[in-house]
């Protein structure tokens, strides 16, 4: 017997991996509703490491590094269903295109970004060179960019490509470190990132070079998503997800869960799907 | 079921550590939520990402989660460095490889146990056309490639004293000079 979904109540919330399950807290505007916080799906013998979430179907998708595998589930109750399971070393990064109904993940071990259709078919390698520990992976499906962050120690960058995987170009490689969480905001245009190594928050708009740092002494991130004015990160120090105003570049809350051990990859659980049109959609 | 209306409708948490649990609807399973630290599963019958053990004995006896442990070889930033219960290490890094990343990947010597980075693995870097079979990998310790006949160094790059031609990939050959003729 599997362990079900708890249903999402309706409105907007982060979901979070912690320790063998994936946990919902709401957001009332932008306020962390910390004691409404519960587990989504209890996955006891997983360890989750991304999670995304696919606004059209409802869908929770995450990685495992136990089995491995790349796996789904409806935020309205539904069983866990695992769609990619084989060719997987080290799953870590995960993004949906909600637009073009496709999953892109990275594989820290393989050193590869792979693209499927969301129930797992159509599997393809988008790039299996000059990556050495990739991991956050972002899409921007109404531009149609897909954007990744490598943290090798050695050159650690950020890069862009489209979604079909050409035009494949480095967008930042200079004094980072660990940039471990990448997360890409519609409405502003822009790509801010959460560096373990520098322990900065910074910006930039990816068509710019404008790159400026929004908070610095940060501990240590791994996942983050931004929504409206706020970015929310998940810290492996702190235990904790850490919310930060964009604007101000102040720490403006922090949600600990009662269980004390790392956060892994956070995402958001939109009420409404963006607005927007895909890219391929429009040409 | 605190709605059924006997005296054993709650039960205590089948969880250590006085743990909180969580019954899973539909399935009725019983889920501990709340495990002591470094520990998960079910039961907290498993360990956290980054560290290893078996801290209910369930096979063998009990060993309380420690942190993986691979001779400072792995990332502090990867996840899944070692397996959860033997504690085998997964992500060995500096061109180390084995169970606890305590010695240098195939193609690689040194001491990879050492602290200092220029004392761990380094490359074989057999000479080819010096070693038997044009292979990559050399001892472990003294990184000796194995050389082919009358070849010398220990990456087999070059030939024996009053050998040569090592570009042959047979071996050096005997230089056959006249005694009378050679100065030495």
């Amino acid at each position: 017997p599997r362990p079900d979904v708890q249903p999402l109540p309706p409105g907007t919330h982060l979901l979070f991996a912690q320790s063998g399950k994936i946990e919902h807290v709401p957001l009332e505007g932008y306020d962390v509703k910390k004691d409404q916080a519960k587990a989504v799906l209890h996955l006891p013998e997983k360890v989750v490491i991304g999670v995304a979430y696919d606004c059209v179907e409802k869908m929770v998708y995450w990685t495992d590094i136990t089995t491995p595998a790349i796996s789904r589930a409806s935020v309205q109750g539904g069983e866990p269903t695992p769609i990619i399971t084989a060719d997987l070393e080290s799953p870590e990064g995960i993004a949906v295109d909600h637009l073009g109904r496709t999953l892109f993940w990275t594989d820290s071990m393989r050193d590869r970004i792979e693209v499927a259709s969301l129930d797992g078919t159509k599997r393809r390698v988008l790039f299996d060179t000059d990556l050495v520990n990739p991991r956050a992976i972002i899409a921007d499906p109404v531009h149609g960019y897909l954007y990744w962050a490598d943290w090798n120690r050695q050159a650690p960058k950020i890069e862009a490509s489209y979604m079909d995987g050409t035009n494949r170009k480095v967008l930042v490689k200079d004094d980072l470190g660990l940039p471990n969480a990448l997360t890409y905001d519609p409405q502003s245009s822009l790509l801010c990132w959460a560096d373990a190594g520098t322990h900065k928050v910074e910006c930039m708009n990816p068509t710019r070079s404008d790159r400026r740092t929004v908070l610095e002494g940060i501990q240590y991130p791994f996942s983050m998503v931004s929504f409206g004015k706020n970015l929310y990160y998940t810290d492996w120090k702190r235990d904790a997800v850490v919310v930060v105003d964009r604007a101000t570049g102040k720490e403006s809350d922090q949600f600990q869960p009662q269980k004390r051990s790392r956060l892994y990859g956070i995402a958001t659980a939109y009420a409404q799907c963006p607005t927007g049109r895909n890219y391929c959609a429009v040409n | 079921d605190a709605t059924a209306g006997t005296s054993s409708d709650c039960q205590p948490c089948p969880c250590p550590g006085g743990s909180t649990c969580a019954v899973v609807p539909k399935t009725r399973e019983v889920v501990c939520t709340n495990c002591p630290t470094g520990t998960t599963g079910k039961r907290c019958e498993l360990c956290d990402d980054g560290f290893f053990g078996d801290p209910l004995g369930q096979n063998g006896p009990a060993r309380a989660c420690r942190v993986c442990k691979c001779s400072e070889n792995i990332d502090p930033n990867a996840v899944g460095n070692c397996d959860r219960e033997t504690g085998e290490c997964l992500k060995c890094i500096h061109n180390t490889d084995g169970f606890f990343c305590d010695r240098c990947k195939e193609g690689f010597y040194g001491n990879a146990t050492a602290s200092n980075l220029s004392e761990k693995c380094k490359s074989c870097s057999c000479s080819p056309f010096g070693t038997v079979n044009r292979q990559t990998s050399c001892l472990q310790v003294t990184g000796k490639c194995q050389c082919l006949p009358h070849v010398t160094n220990r990456d087999c790059s070059a030939c024996e004293p009053g050998f040569y031609n090592l570009q042959s990939g047979r071996g050096c050959e005997r230089c056959n000079c006249n005694a009378i003729g050679s100065t030495n």
